[in-house]
């Protein structure tokens, strides 16, 4: 076996702090795909609380991390641990039936983070608006439905409403109510970003 | 749940950028064509990939229940129609096939996933995806597979600890924003002293990886894989 003499080349602290991050929160999404599900009046489906993960990727990662957490989440599942809804995993998924809303949480985190930072820098999120804040996550979850439904029409030939039915519609009291817990948490003003 | 499992398959021999290059060949050409004779075919080859990797099909589909209420309900809601004839019988059979193409494909997925262990997936995505993204994306893979079952108990830690408060009875609203402001607080601790312990170990660009190479073995796979890949163009 050849021995690899090239010498070591660290990696800059910053990028260290925002990658384990990005990992931990990428973990944390999968852990919530399986075990956080809380029953909401009103609806047949119990929220799950990994979209919830995804508003906190863009919130406190930003529009460069967050993605690249949501990425980090949608690889490790690809290849094969079991952090997709409910345990499942492997490249199908990807491009079954909800690859339309999972291949959106990257481009949702971005979006969010986008809005609420105003460019790659990160800003302290106290000073960010309520109306600011309500917005990018609205224009996220917009975002991830769209894509979910269009995605589902499209591969399980269904009429656009047919799939606004099924993918959409019995999970909206829950998106309100995740967006209404990310503000709080927000509010709350108790986790703060890495910063330089 | 589908994992990895020790075993000595044909599939569990082969390398894994062989076995992604065949998933990837089998979904493109699977949606390319919802046609049934194309669907038997495939059939068949899946049965083979499967039987090659030694999945259980029960198994397999209990790990994809809920995808496969999904893929159930997509031809009774395409054929429901508003007035009559009240089912419409050639939407509800295009769509059926094309649930059952997404099943085939999840089928081939849980292949790969019983057969390939996280460290040689790790060491096939640093292989493939060049320079800095690909070595991120490798150690962030090790990093989630390590982290998964903590984080897991940590939600479950607060979940009990808000039931033993009574937390249980508080608004929808309260408990996911309990749930996560705790998970994330707890999270970013851990990821904190994670930094930290790499910043100590010297994290580096350039580690070393377990050698992979491509057996004998390999190469008619790979063969099948673009065959697979080049059918969708048909």
């Amino acid at each position: 076996m050849a021995t690899n003499q090239t010498s070591v080349e660290r990696v800059d602290d910053a990028v260290v702090r925002s990658f384990a991050r990005a990992a931990v929160l990428a973990a944390l999404m999968g852990a919530a795909a399986v075990v956080g599900s809380i029953p909401i009046p009103f609806s047949p489906i119990p929220v799950s609380l990994g979209v919830l993960v995804i508003y906190l990727m863009g919130l406190y990662l930003g529009p460069v991390w967050g993605p690249a957490s949501a990425g980090l989440y949608l690889t490790a599942g690809a290849v094969g641990l079991p952090v997709f809804a409910n345990g499942a995993s492997g490249i199908g998924v990807l491009v079954g039936d909800s690859a339309g809303y999972l291949w959106s949480y990257p481009i949702a985190a971005a979006l969010i983070g986008l809005i609420v930072h105003r460019g790659t820098a990160l800003r302290d999120l106290r000073s960010v608006r309520l109306p600011i804040l309500v917005g990018a996550l609205l224009a996220g979850t917009i975002v991830i439905y769209a894509m979910g439904t269009a995605y589902m029409a499209w591969l399980l030939e269904m009429e656009a409403w047919e799939a606004i039915a099924a993918g959409a519609l019995p999970f909206i009291p829950g998106e309100l109510l995740k967006i209404a817990a990310a503000v709080a948490i927000v509010r709350a003003g108790r986790i703060t970003s890495v910063r330089p | 749940m589908l994992t990895y499992e020790p075993d000595d398959t044909f599939a569990h021999r082969l390398d894994p950028r062989t076995k992604l290059a065949v998933q990837i060949g089998f979904a493109a050409t699977a949606l390319a064509h919802p046609t049934p004779r194309a669907l038997f075919v495939l059939s068949a080859l899946a049965g083979l990939v499967m039987a090659g990797a030694g999945v259980s099909l029960r198994r397999t589909l209990v790990a994809y229940r809920f995808a496969l209420l999904v893929l159930a309900l997509a031809p009774v809601l395409s054929g429901v129609t508003l007035g009559a004839p009240w089912f419409d019988r050639a939407a509800a059979t295009a769509s059926g096939l094309a649930s059952y193409r997404v099943l085939l494909v999840l089928l081939v997925s849980a292949a790969y996933v019983r057969s390939t262990p996280v460290r040689d997936s790790r060491a096939a995505i640093q292989r493939t995806i060049p320079g800095k993204p690909g070595q991120l994306l490798g150690i962030g893979v090790a990093l989630v597979f390590r982290f998964l079952p903590v984080l897991r108990g940590d939600l479950r830690t607060i979940r009990e600890a808000m039931a033993a408060r009574l937390g249980t009875e508080r608004g929808a609203v309260d408990r996911a924003s309990t749930i996560g402001m705790l998970g994330l607080s707890r999270a970013f601790d851990r990821a904190d002293r994670l930094s930290l312990a790499l910043q100590a170990r010297c994290f580096a660009w350039n580690p070393t990886l377990p050698p992979l190479a491509f057996s004998r073995a390999d190469y008619p796979v790979l063969v099948v894989a673009v065959v697979l890949a080049c059918s969708a163009f048909i």
